[in-house]
């Protein structure tokens, strides 16, 4: 069988000759067919498409491209590192890229019981509340004697701090202008949520 | 008893005036209702309104006298508000169970088995407690053996005040004296048509139908109700939902802001309401394979008879590209219409829903070689959906008219609290 083959062996390929198998633009070893004319612009969109894909596949392992851009990013998020690095010279701070800093991280610890309100008005202004201010208020938090506090007063928001007075809890406001309140009944009077960040703009 | 299951079903109380409530403090313990999207009819009531006699989905110009003389707080419905509180509930609902199937905007099961065997009453009072303080919605808890037992139990935690919200239909004998109260109408899934059926045959109560004897349930209804009446006697049959399925179709109905009477003008509305339907669609990543489009005349006017005829298609290939769905509904519209006749509301149903992923090969080979390759209609159509997710109705298709607005519009809509940095609630600092 051996013998047989070397004599028959004149024309033909020679053996390790043309392009090597699967170097392709497509990753695969292609093959030449004939299609419909119509069908022509859907199939070369078709195999762009794929030299795309590959192209993308082979990139996605180099270590230059390891910075994708976003898609369907999380707002307020604000990237540790954003430079590039050259092909084949791997940055020493690789391997610490590992978060980005985010501002809910820093203000929010559950969100599903965050709110976010306006102050109006300067009765907080010795808390650091300012006119317009936002503030981060969290409803889970316990309302204990010292907090700031949002809450339900004759119908109405409102912002104070809660304080103890002569073994009472009282209402106070952080600016003199304004009188301290005993907390009401019952009826008139709810804790909403406990103030835990004010959002300030300079 | 110890492999009974433990299924739980939380309910809030009247959602959609719950969430208006929260930043409206003042609104508590005053009659307050919340209106369909047209304004036209109640679909939430307080305590205080139900109190009053007021029946879900009643039209408001029918008791318009009652709501002044109660001085009732009528709001136009604000989405944004209740899609973003009911996720926050849902959200903390499921730090209490590993297993969760979220049943609607404002309803969800919970698997509980195992978890709160020794004082299950208490720790759907702390679920309770728990919901109300963080998002300040107030829920009842119902549990039982099965989703439908769940569902009764919910009934009556939020019935009878004396359950403080939470009731647990563990125990045979307190199922027994419940269902025996109980309206054969209120079970789960027995609809009206249903329930008079069952009237008729005197079964009046829950009780009557959980002792049915199955060979009459089944020769005589359909599977579901066989189904429920083993739910009722503590046989599970319907499990928990891993998670909710997609939509399986998609609906942009509205009335006008004026009578509508021209083809133009129609069509004008037809394309806004198919462009909204359309992009409910992109961000379900759903393909539609059928279109179908309704007009109507006011229903109420007795002067002119009543037009609502509808027409639909079917798609040469399931598709989810703007301009092929308005086209489509146009040409639809084109068949329905009759001139010389005052239109009220227009609909369009996008049906036959099938996920994207699921078909993509079904685009690749389109017999018109002159037609875009599926992917360039997909980013086209993906960036425009995100252009106006960021700048709302910034762009849209050349036909869809950006500055005529045929959507009626509400006129007592809360404020955005939620999900609007310039419609967040005010606190007073004074």
């Amino acid at each position: 069988m051996n013998n047989n083959q070397q004599h028959n062996s004149r024309g033909g390929t020679r053996k390790g000759a043309g392009r090597k198998k699967g170097s392709s633009v497509y990753g695969e070893s292609t093959k030449a067919i004939r299609v419909p004319e119509s069908m022509v612009p859907s199939l070369t969109a078709l195999l762009a498409f794929r030299k795309q894909q590959f192209k993308a596949q082979q990139s996605a392992s180099e270590p230059a491209s390891f910075i994708h851009p976003v898609t369907n990013a999380e707002p307020i998020k604000i990237p540790l590192f954003n430079c590039r690095v050259a092909a084949g010279f791997p940055s020493p701070a690789d391997d610490y890229v590992e978060q980005t800093l985010d501002l809910n991280q820093l203000l929010i610890q559950k969100p599903a019981a965050t709110f976010f309100v306006r102050a109006e008005g300067d009765s907080m202004i010795g808390a650091g509340i300012h006119n317009n201010d936002i503030l981060v208020v969290d409803r889970s938090l316990e309302a204990g004697s010292g907090k700031v506090v949002i809450c339900a007063l004759n119908g109405e928001l409102t912002v104070k701090r809660l304080a103890h007075h002569n073994g009472d809890l009282i209402l106070q406001a952080e600016n003199p202008d304004y009188p301290n309140i005993p907390i009401p009944a019952e009826s008139d009077f709810m804790i909403w949520g406990v103030v835990t960040n004010v959002i300030h703009a300079l | 008893m110890l492999s009974q299951k433990r299924i739980a079903l939380v309910d809030c109380n009247n959602f959609y005036v719950s969430c208006e409530r929260l930043f409206r403090p003042d609104l508590l313990n005053k009659p307050v209702a919340v209106l369909s999207n047209n304004d036209a009819c109640i679909v939430s009531r307080s305590a205080e309104v139900k109190a009053l006699g007021i029946k879900m989905a009643v039209p408001v110009h029918q008791i318009k006298a009652l709501i002044n003389q109660h001085d009732v707080q009528l709001f136009s419905s604000n989405y944004a508000l209740y899609a973003d509180l009911s996720s926050r509930v849902m959200s903390l609902l499921s730090e209490f169970s590993p297993h969760q199937e979220i049943y609607s905007i404002d309803e969800s099961f919970l698997d509980l088995t195992g978890i709160s065997a020794a004082d299950p009453v208490a720790y759907g009072a702390l679920i309770r407690q728990t919901i109300m303080r963080q998002t300040g919605i107030p829920v009842c808890v119902g549990m039982g053996p099965t989703k439908t037992l769940a569902k009764l139990a919910n009934y009556a935690a939020k019935r009878w005040q004396k359950t403080q919200g939470v009731v647990d239909l563990a125990c045979p004998e307190r199922r027994k004296k419940l269902m025996q109260v109980v309206p054969v109408r209120e079970i789960w899934g027995i609809g009206s048509k249903l329930s008079s059926k069952l009237n008729t045959l005197g079964i009046t109560h829950a009780w009557d139908l959980a002792c049915l004897p199955s060979n009459k349930v089944t020769t005589q209804f359909n599977i579901v109700v066989a189904r429920t009446v083993m739910e009722l006697n503590g046989i599970p049959c319907f499990p928990l939902e891993k998670s909710t399925p997609d939509k399986q179709q998609i609906v942009c109905s509205r009335s006008f802001k004026q009578k509508l009477t021209t083809f133009d003008e129609l069509a004008q509305a037809i394309t806004q309401y198919t462009s909204r339907a359309a992009e409910k669609l992109r961000k379900q990543n759903s393909l539609t394979h059928l279109v179908s489009v309704s007009i109507q005349t006011n229903p109420l006017d007795s002067k002119a008879q009543h037009y609502r005829p509808s027409a639909r298609c079917t798609l040469p290939s399931p598709s989810q590209d703007s301009r092929l769905l308005i086209t489509t509904a146009k040409k639809l519209l084109k068949q329905i219409f009759k001139p010389g006749l005052k239109y009220q509301k227009a609909s369009v149903t996008l049906a036959q829903l099938h996920s994207n992923q699921a078909l993509t090969q079904t685009d690749l080979f389109p017999l018109s070689p002159t037609s875009t390759p599926p992917d360039n209609k997909n980013n086209l159509m993906q960036t425009m959906d995100e252009i106006n997710l960021k700048f709302p109705n910034k762009i849209a298709l050349s036909d869809t008219q950006l500055r005529k607005n045929w959507l009626y519009q509400p006129k007592n809509k809360s404020k955005r609290y939620t999900t609007d940095w310039n419609e967040i609630a005010k606190v007073a600092c004074s």
